[in-house]
This record gives C-alpha cells, structure tokens and sequence, in this order.
C-alpha cells in the first residue's frame, strides 16, 4: 500500500500464541480489559489529585475544616491509583509491545528523549504527592508551603498525559511519519490535542463517579467530620460528572474525524460506530438521572450502583471502539512490516547458506602460520605487513632486528619510546607466549 | 537497529542514562523490595515473640521508608529499564518480550499480587497494634508480600540469565518453534537466582542497620538490639551469596570470563589487572569490617560508619551489575544478537546487500554508497552508519567519546587507517565489539565520517574523497 512512506520489519520471532489461532484474539481482549482497569484509575489519580489541592485551598480560604477534610480524604484514593494505575498500565504497554512492536517502538522512539519524561516525571510527581500526603498535618502551620508542594505534584501528574498521548497518536498514524517527526509535530496536532482534550475531561468525570461513590460510603462513618465531608463529595461529585460529559459531546466527534480517512472508513466498515450511538445513550441516561436528583442529595444505593454500573458499560464500549480504531489504522501497516520481515528473513538466511557455502568451497588461502595467528589475536587491526595503520608496519617492525625473545616481551610490556610518533600500544598478555614466538619468527620473516 | 528511527542521546550516552535508571531499579527493588520484605517480616517475628512494642515500631520507620521508595521509584524505575530499552534497542526488547511474554505476563499478576500485599501490610500496619488479634493475620500478609516480592525477582532474573546464556533455546528452530522452556531453565537462571536473593537480604539488612542508627539516636538499647539482629541476618547471608555467586560464575561462556578484569576496571587500567582484585577484596573489607564494628560496639559506633558499609555495599552491587553487562559483549542475547540490535544471523545478508538498504528510516539518497558517491553524501551516510551502529555504546564527545578513542589510536583524520580499524572491531584486540555489518563501501563511508569528527572542516571535505 502507498499510504506508508516508511515501515520498519516486525520482530524475527514468533508472536507467543503457542500456535494456537485463539490466543490472538484473547491478547486483544486482555488489552482492552486492562488498559480499561489502568485508565479509571488514572482518570481518579488526576481527579482525586486535583481535588485534594483544590479542597485544600478550600478549606484554608473559607477557614472551614470541612473542605480541609474533603481534601485530606482525598489523598488516600491518589495513593492507591498512583500505584494501583502504574501497575495495570504495564499489561496494556506489554500487550501493546508484543502486538504492535515495529509500530509502537518507532514511535516511543521519534518522540524521545520526552519518552522518558513518563518515568522521570512520574516519579518526582509520586514523591510529591506522598510528601504533600505525610505532612498534611505537620505542615497545618504552614499552609501556603504544602499547597504548593500538592499544586506542583499535580502539575506533573497532568503533564504524563501528553506524553502518552502523542506516542499513542503517533503509532496507530504510522501515514504521517516523516524522517525526523519529533514529540512536538505529534503532540500539536489536532487529533492529539482533542484526544487529549476528552481524555482529560473524562478523567474528572470518573472522578465525579468515584466521589459519589466514596461520598456515599462515607457519610456511613463514626466520624461527624468525615460525614459532613461525604456530603461535599456527593454534591459535588455530581457537578464534576455533569459538566466534563456534557462537553466531550462537543470534543468527541472532534477527535474522531480528525483521523485519517481510511481508517475512518475501515472503523464504519467493520460497525465500530454502534458503540459510538450506546456509549451516547447510556450516558445521556447517566445525565438524566443525576440531573432528575440534583438538589436531592440523598441518593439510594440502588440509584448509585446503576449510575456507576453504566458508566463502566459506557467506558468498556468506549475502550473496545478505540481498540476498533486502532486496529482500523494499524491493520495495512502491521500487514506490510509482517511481509517485509518474512522477506528480510528469508533473504537473510539464503544469504547466510550462501556465504557458508562459498567460505566451504573456497579453496583454502595458505597463510603463514604466524599471520594466521597474529589475526587471531587481533594484532592486524592496528598493524598490516606494508603501511602505518595504528601501529607500525611489520615490515618496520622487522627492520629493528629484534630477537625472537625481545618481541615476545615487548607485546606483553610495550616500550613506546621505540617508536616516536605512533600511538603507544596496549599490553597484549592475554596472548599465549607459545602463539607469540611464531607470530614473532614470521614478523622477522618480513625483512 | 536499522528497522527503526534513530535518537541519539548527545554526551550522556545512552549506556550512561539506561545504567542510572537499572542502578537505581537494583538498589530499590532488591533492597527495599526484595530483601527489604524478608528482614521486615523477620522484624516483625522478632518483636511479636518478644512482645516487644519499640522494636515494632522501629521496623515500621523502616518499613516507611522503604515504602514509599520501593512505590515511588522501585516500581517505576522497573517499568523504566523497559522504557529505556525500548528506545535503545528496540530490537533486542522486542525478541525478549515475544520471548518471555508469558513469564512476563505472570510476573505481572504476581506484581499485582506484591502490591496489593504490600499496600494492605503498609496501611493497616498501625492499626493491628503488637497485642491485638489482627496482629497475626498482619504479619501473614507481610509473608505474603515477601513471597510475591520474591517471586517477581526470580522470573525477571530469568530473562537477565536468558540474555548471558541462552543455553539450549539457540539450539532450537526458530523462528518456526522456538523452545520456550529452554529459554525460561536456561543455566544461569538458578545460580544467579540464589546469588541475588542473598545479596538483596545483605543489602536491605545493611540498609536497615544505617536507617536503625538514625531512627535511634535517643535509644542506644534499642540501636543495639537493632545492630545485633540486622547484622545476624547479614551474616547468616554471606557464605550462601558465596557459593551461588561462584556457582554462578562457572555458568559464563569463557569469552565472558575473559573480560571479567576489564569489566571491574576499565580498559584504561588493563595493564594493572591486579587492582580489579584490589578493588573488590577493599570494599568488601571495608564493608565487612564496618559491619562486625556496628555489631560488637554498637553503642560506640559513629554514623560513618554506618554509612561506609552502605556505601561499601553500594559499590559492590554496581560493580556486579557492571560487570554482568560488560562482560556479554559484543552480545545483547549472546550468540544470538549482538549489542548494536544486529542479529547474528542476518550478518551474511548484511555484508552482502548493504545495511542501509534494509534502514527504513534513512532517506532513500543515503542508501547505497558507491565508490562514486559525492563526499558530502558519503559523510552523511557515515554519520548515518556511525548513529545506527555505534551509539549505543558511544557518544561523539561525551561519556564513552568516540572521538577520543580514535585519537588514542592516533589515527584521527585518516580515513584509511579508520577503515581497517572497522574492519577488525571484533578482534581479539576489541572483543567487546561487535562486527561492522555492511559492505565495504559502507566501511568506508563510516570512515570518512569518522575522519571529519576531528579534522578540521577543509582537511575533511579531502578525506572523504574515495
């Protein structure tokens, strides 16, 4: 196919099904389940983030403990996302690896060195974040400190986004590499930048779910602080639901027509877009029913457990469409890097029997014997018999007059001042006294 | 590899970046993580035996810290060897993970298993006081946490074993039917399994003895209960550590044992071969005597002290892992791939055809060089050679320079010189390196661009005339 300029070979190897046609399509199924898990917690750790700093501020500039604890109560579900969300984001980089390899690597290559902002970064985010959690109390005195070691622990763990972003767009568009794409080129285009832009309001929509939920459980508490804070996060997990999924109405088509046009039209080909019309009926559903209650904040558990039970079905249908579109734009590509390789393969290994073939057949080129060796032992990659190359030439070398003895010692203990000018040369002990005095009688043969 | 887009790290070097994130991964994952969990369920046996609250809680202010590193950095420096790798040398990960995709796999549940152990041991540790019933079903998860833990370490140690000693699986048809099994009992894998789990406890409990220090200062019965129990642990662990590290050892291709000098030192000092010796016999000396001074006068002890056995430690483990990647050269999968992404295998066709031909991500123009070629295209095409064979051990003029290598040899600006150096790389005189794959013209244009590194421009443009 002309759409790729340029496509690199698939790995030499087998993929690890065992040779077993189901176990393909059970690798795709594991993708989109675990990169499902590894996004709703990602969604939360940026949410929660946000509203544990958020609260916070709150919480100092209304002077209302409440808040406060809203945002303390926050802390513990970004500790259990941060790790929980680095975990399962493994299985999807490790299915995404082993099925999309030429792809995927080329682009975590084009956009490198940004590549590795997603462990460095993270890190010093996940340290932030744990300091910023260990001294909420023991910073209470110095408010403004801790809120700007929370504010800059978010900031990074917002900036982790972009970079997973335009890899991703990256490797799924393979038609519009270029010999020297770099992060930026991926990052500032349209179709990242709206894909983005949902991404980010959908995480604080999940999050919107999630502070229902927790709000819920912990109006529940023994605590009178901890119930008060249950019912900040029920409000306001509403709000936070309603407004993000309103607007990825408007956003989502954005990202969608904004990739290239065969791979739109293989997505409409194989029905893809059936799950486009449910995930926007389950959530207009979703709307309908928080917007119905929205000044009630006593919310049965059945109406919470339907709210979120939706929006799971809402994200698995989402997740299995986008694995629809990657597939639809991946498909050509990984066919042509599978055929280029299965050549590459196959010229390498005639090529391979040929030159056995030729080295066997050849006659065999009488060498002294001491040359033999002193290749061997790599003495000709800094000597040959008639030119300077590092090393003097042997010819030189026989010139000196030296004993059979004096060169032996001279490889093992080299005396540079014999030779102004050249590059002084390394000891050799590695090489066998017996092997040195042939290869010392055949220098001497050069005269 | 030549199926893949170049970056080039400038100065740093990409050995340089990926040895920081693997040093860094090690001395977590084995001391907080793996050996870290064994000395802390140890601890927390110690003081539920003796109903011992401070002691308790003085594991816990270790427990901390090695939390929140094994979380913060441990697991994702892990993640971030893979990350580096990837764009390394992206060919070698790739073959590992079709490889090992499904140890991988389970490592991955198991990960998830040590996480989950891990995050419920560390959350609810204060709220199952020395005492309460919960203690014990507390202490079973750190049990738990500790097998999971050591579980994840032993099927990775696999694939670093696969990587030096692929034993049995080059034997096998591949790519039609590799064998898996092979690749997963390959000889180093159980020596250098045992030789890891020993010197993770030596380090977690020398790490615990320097932490215990500080988190005691107002407590010098506490500091020497702490000193006499960790430095026991330590002690209990050597002469195992020994005998797996020598069992180990006899598992290396003798190629490898031969450059075992050249990995502790480096190739600067190789006509002193002793001090490797020196080196090693002198951190372990010195971290052994350290040791033995905390553990009889604990009392007495200054914090250097502690601190000189940990750095001692330090030393000793990044000199292990130095000399485990080093001395696999030219290899990256030994025997099957050497360490600039070529495989084995494809060399015939390589030397043949040209690499650049197969290179998808060089521009058509610099492809295919001739005798012919102008100079300015032929440079390129080196630079292009030079940035897809060579960098992933050298910088231009930074760690590793290449630059400074050719001016050891004196041969700066000679084209001609330079050439017949790329034609014996994988000589005796440079066994580490892997061979040029490509033609001769090929050579010959990575000489010419070799030839400008440190020619001034007029002399360059002369250089690389054919």
């Amino acid at each position: 196919m002309d759409y790729f300029k340029m496509i690199p070979n698939d790995i030499p190897l087998p993929l690890p099904d065992g040779g077993l046609s189901f176990v393909e399509p059970v690798f795709h199924l594991l993708l989109v389940v675990a990169w499902v898990v590894h996004i709703l917690f990602i969604n939360v750790l940026l949410g929660a983030s946000f509203g544990a700093v958020y609260f916070n501020s709150k919480g100092v500039k209304m002077k209302n403990p409440v808040f406060d604890r809203v945002g303390y109560l926050l802390t513990t579900p970004v500790t259990i996302s941060e790790n929980m969300g680095a975990l399962w984001g493994v299985a999807p980089l490790l299915l995404v690896s082993v099925l999309f390899t030429p792809l995927f690597y080329a682009a975590a290559i084009m956009n490198s060195p940004h590549w590795l902002h997603i462990i460095y970064g993270n890190i010093a985010a996940f340290l932030l974040s744990y300091l910023y959690k260990f001294t909420w109390h023991t910073l209470e005195d110095r408010k403004s400190l801790h809120l700007v070691i929370g504010v800059i622990s978010v900031a990074l763990f917002f900036t982790l986004p972009p970079v997973f972003m335009a890899t991703v767009q990256l490797y799924i568009t393979p038609t519009t590499w270029t010999y020297d794409t770099h992060f930026w080129d991926a990052l500032l285009r349209p179709d990242t930048f709206f894909r983005l832009m949902h991404f980010y309001f959908a995480s604080f929509a999940v999050t919107g779910i999630f502070m229902l939920l927790y709000g819920f459980y912990k109006r529940k508490s023994a605590d009178e602080l901890d119930r008060q804070a249950g019912d900040v996060l029920v409000s306001t997990g509403k709000s936070w639901f309603l407004v993000p999924t309103v607007l990825n109405f408007f956003v989502g088509p954005l990202v969608l027509f904004s990739f290239p046009s065969y791979g739109l039209e293989a997505f409409f080909n194989s029905g893809y877009y059936w799950l486009i019309l449910l995930s926007i009926v389950l959530a207009l559903v979703m709307i309908y029913m928080l917007i119905k209650g929205f000044f009630n904040n006593d919310l049965s558990a059945k109406k919470v457990w339907t709210i979120v039970g939706l929006m799971l079905v809402v994200v698995m249908s989402m997740a299995t469409l986008r694995h629809g579109m990657r597939l639809s734009l991946t498909g050509p590509a990984m066919a042509e890097a599978k055929a280029k390789s299965l050549d590459f393969q196959q010229r390498a290994q005639d090529a391979k029997l040929e030159a056995e073939a030729a080295a066997a057949a050849a006659p065999k080129v009488q060498m002294a014997q001491g040359e033999a060796l002193a290749t061997k032992h790599g003495c000709l990659a800094c000597h040959s018999v008639d030119n300077k190359v590092v090393g003097p030439a042997y010819r030189e070398v026989a010139k000196k007059g030296y004993d059979q003895a004096k060169i032996v010692a001279l490889v093992a203990a080299p005396q540079p001042a014999n030779w102004p000018g050249y590059t002084a040369m390394p000891p050799m002990p590695q090489v066998p006294a017996e092997d040195l005095k042939v290869i010392a009688d055949w220098i001497n043969s050069l005269k | 590899m030549f199926d893949f887009p170049i970056f080039d790290m400038p100065l740093v070097g990409h050995r340089l970046m990926f040895a920081f994130d693997a040093i860094v991964h090690v001395f977590i994952s084995h001391g907080a993580a793996v050996g870290g969990s064994i000395i802390l369920v140890l601890a927390q046996w110690f003081a539920i035996k003796n109903n011992d609250r401070k002691f308790d809680e003085l594991a816990y202010k270790i427990f901390f810290t090695f939390f929140v590193l094994a979380t913060a950095v441990g697991a994702l420096t892990g993640i971030g060897i893979w990350i580096h790798v990837n764009i390394i040398n992206p060919a070698a990960i790739g073959a590992l993970l079709r490889v090992f995709f499904w140890k991988w796999f389970i490592e991955w549940i198991v990960f998830n298993l040590e996480m989950i152990f891990l995050l419920i041991w560390f959350l609810t540790w204060k709220a199952r006081p020395l005492g309460t019933p919960g203690k014990k079903s507390h202490f079973k998860i750190g049990l738990y946490y500790a097998i999971a833990s050591w579980l994840t370490m032993a099927i990775i140690t696999a694939i670093l074993g696969f990587m030096m000693t692929p034993g049995n699986w080059l034997a096998s048809d591949f790519p039609t039917k590799p064998d898996y099994l092979a690749s997963l009992m390959n000889p180093s894998w159980i020596p250098s399994l045992g030789f890891r789990t020993f010197f993770s406890v030596i380090w977690a409990a020398s790490a615990a003895m320097m932490l215990s220090w500080f988190f005691t200062k107002q407590d010098e019965e506490l500091r020497a209960q702490a000193m006499r129990f960790f430095g026991r642990i330590l002690a209990a662990c050597i002469i195992p550590m020994i005998v797996f590290g020598y069992w180990y050892y006899l598992q290396f291709p003798q190629a490898a044992k031969d450059l075992f000098t050249m990995g502790v030192i480096t190739r600067r000092l190789i006509a002193t071969p002793e001090l490797a010796t020196i080196v090693t016999v002198a951190l372990a000396l010195l971290s052994l005597a350290s040791m033995l001074y905390l553990y009889f006068k604990p009392k007495k002890a200054a914090v250097w002290i502690a601190l000189v056995m940990f750095i001692a430690n330090a030393a000793l483990i990044s000199e292990f892992e130095r000399v485990r990647e080093f001395v696999r050269k030219p290899y990256i999968i030994y025997g099957y791939m050497y360490a600039n992404g070529v495989r084995v295998q494809d060399m015939a066709l390589l030397n043949k055809e040209g690499y650049l031909k197969n290179a998808a991500f060089v521009p058509e123009e610099y492809r295919n060089p001739t005798a012919t070629t102008p100079p300015e295209i032929r440079i390129k095409t080196g630079e292009y050679l030079y940035q897809m064979q060579c960098r992933y051990c050298h910088t231009i003029n930074g760690v590793n320079s290449v630059k400074a290598r050719i001016t050891n040899l004196g041969i700066q600006g000679n084209a001609d010189a330079l050439y017949q150096r790329i034609k014996g790389l994988n000589s005796a005189a440079t066994p580490f390196m892997p061979p040029f794959a490509g033609t001769d013209e090929e050579m010959k244009a990575l000489a010419a661009y070799l030839a400008t590194l440190n020619a001034p421009p007029s002399q360059a443009a002369a250089a690389a005339k054919p």
